[in-house]
């Protein structure tokens, strides 16, 4: 251990000269890596997005049922009681037909000047239901056999097609995950080779000079890692500007969208792929080491 | 220190380089092993270092088996042996001083000392002033001296040395014979190959062993050479 403090200096030297060795080659081997870890970034972003949208979704579920007769007060206020009183349903809330209108046009934002082709209010008042999700099925059987509620609306549908995409996403993110995993150990392992092909000579010098194995090895670890690294941040750069772009796009058009809070979102994806680069570049590095083995002296 | 009974040495081509050496080197002996060029000379110092395994026979140095499967203990007793290579083996791209200190990095030297070792080291060959010299842009002489910096400085138990005096003219040879020998003084076992006799007519004090084709076909001690 004191020997490796002593010459920490020596190998954060040794570590570039090995990168300085192959420029070129190097240089397109962080910028591919770079590349590789952009497009672990762009799952990990609608791995994070999904899993947001659904959970927003799962807080915020409701039922809306609509009445057979929805001008009757006392019909309103009884149904409101008895489905008060069904296991599960959380809060009951009466919405009057210009109250639905309104948060229509809310939901359009600018497009709600389409609402202005009706001469009517196109809208029923009824009865907005927050429920607890697990006990969705239940509730619902309750509902329709009440009189008085002729039509119940639940959005189960589309946060199962929300939850069958976000799975989908996830699944994708798994095989890209390993495919980047796998490339980025082999372009590593590949680069460290390359490095130790290159000082041959001088690595058989040190073992003739006694360097014991991980001496002589540790700064093509280093520069393995490093290299890694660089294509982490050159990754975390576009990462960077992806999430911006498509934040200030997506506040615009689809305002209502329950995308994750933006800086948190920004520092798990730059940490996660910082950390990632690091852990792969060392591992490659030490595949690529072995290598070394056959390098007799 | 180093002890070698029957040795042998075949290469896979099934050239002999070396055949039944007997040798027993002691701490703080100065060993001069002669010959002409291709006898064996340096075939012998490669088995001493373990850049070869002797194919017949039995051979130990710093108390260490010198066979295959023996590496991880020889790699550890390589830190004890100061080797000075025929060929040099220096490393392009850096200094002289950067040259010297590699061969010193892994010992457990404080870096401080380290460089005043390795430049004293350096003023002791007579390159003080080619310290901050890359190895490619000196002389064969000079690299030859950085090369024989680099062995002393690790203050070894074992010098190893190939002709080290074979590009070095008459002074500088001289000089150099010096220093590697004063070792000895030390407790450190010095072991030269030269072809270079007229360089050691009349040293004393010193084990000379002759190989020819080979064989060890002379080997004095305690005397004076050439007699």
């Amino acid at each position: 251990m004191k020997t490796f403090f002593y010459n920490i200096g020596y190998f954060i030297l040794e570590a570039f000269r090995t990168i300085r060795f192959n420029p070129l080659s190097n240089i397109i081997s962080i910028i591919g890596t770079g590349l590789i870890l952009f497009l672990l970034g762009i799952v990990l972003i609608g791995w994070s997005v999904g899993d947001q949208i659904i959970v927003t979704l799962e807080q915020e579920a409701e039922i809306s049922a609509y009445f057979t007769d929805p001008g009757n007060p006392n019909q309103v206020d009884a149904l409101t009681q008895q489905i008060k009183t069904i296991e599960g349903v959380q809060q009951v809330r009466y919405v009057e037909k210009a109250q639905a209108k309104a948060q229509m046009e809310k939901l359009l934002g600018n497009e709600a000047n389409i609402l202005e082709l009706f001469d009517e209010n196109p809208f029923e008042a009824f009865l907005e239901i927050r429920i607890n999700l697990d006990q969705i099925d239940g509730i619902l059987a309750r509902l329709q056999k009440l009189e008085g509620i002729e039509y119940v609306r639940d959005n189960r549908e589309v946060l199962e097609q929300m939850r069958q995409i976000t799975d989908g996403v996830k699944l994708v993110g798994i095989f890209i995950i390993l495919a980047v995993g796998m490339t980025t150990l082999i372009i590593i392992s590949h680069m460290i080779r390359q490095g130790i092909y290159n000082n041959r000579d001088q690595i058989k010098t040190l073992r003739l000079l006694g360097a014991p194995s991980g001496f002589i090895g540790f700064p093509f670890a280093l520069a393995g890692t490093l290299m890694t690294v660089l294509g982490g941040v050159i990754a975390v750069v576009f990462l960077f500007f992806i999430i911006r772009g498509g934040y200030s796009q997506l506040s615009g058009a689809l305002p209502f969208l329950p995308l994750p809070e933006q800086g948190q979102l920004q520092n798990n994806i730059i940490s996660f792929i910082l950390s990632v680069s690091a852990l792969l570049g060392l591992v490659g590095s030490l595949f690529g080491l072995s290598s070394m083995k056959n390098n007799k002296a | 220190m180093i002890e070698a009974r029957e040795v042998s040495l075949i290469y896979p081509d099934g050239t002999r380089a070396l055949k039944n050496i007997n040798l027993v080197i002691k701490p703080g002996e100065l060993v001069y092993i002669t010959g002409p060029s291709g006898s064996g000379k340096t075939s012998l110092l490669k088995l001493l270092i373990g850049m070869e395994y002797s194919t017949e026979g039995e051979l130990k140095v710093l108390e260490q088996l010198m066979n295959k499967g023996n590496e991880h203990r020889i790699r550890k007793a390589r830190k004890l042996i100061g080797p000075v290579f025929q060929e040099f083996k220096l490393i392009d791209g850096r200094t002289a001083l950067e040259n010297v200190m590699m061969g010193m990095r892994f010992l457990g030297i404080a870096p401080k000392r380290m460089k005043e070792d390795a430049e004293n080291a350096l003023k002791r060959v007579g390159l003080e002033h080619k310290i901050h010299t890359r190895v490619e842009n000196l002389s064969w002489g000079e690299a030859q001296r950085v090369a024989i910096a680099r062995a002393v400085a690790r203050k070894p138990v074992l010098i190893l040395a190939d002709e080290p005096t074979g590009n070095l003219d008459h002074d500088n040879a001289i000089n150099i014979l010096e220093l590697l020998t004063s070792f000895k003084d030390s407790n450190t076992a010095v072991v030269i190959t030269t072809h270079a006799t007229h360089l050691i007519d009349g040293v004393k004090n010193a084990t000379f062993i002759r190989v020819t084709s080979g064989e060890i076909s002379v080997q004095k001690s305690e005397e004076e050479f050439g007699g």
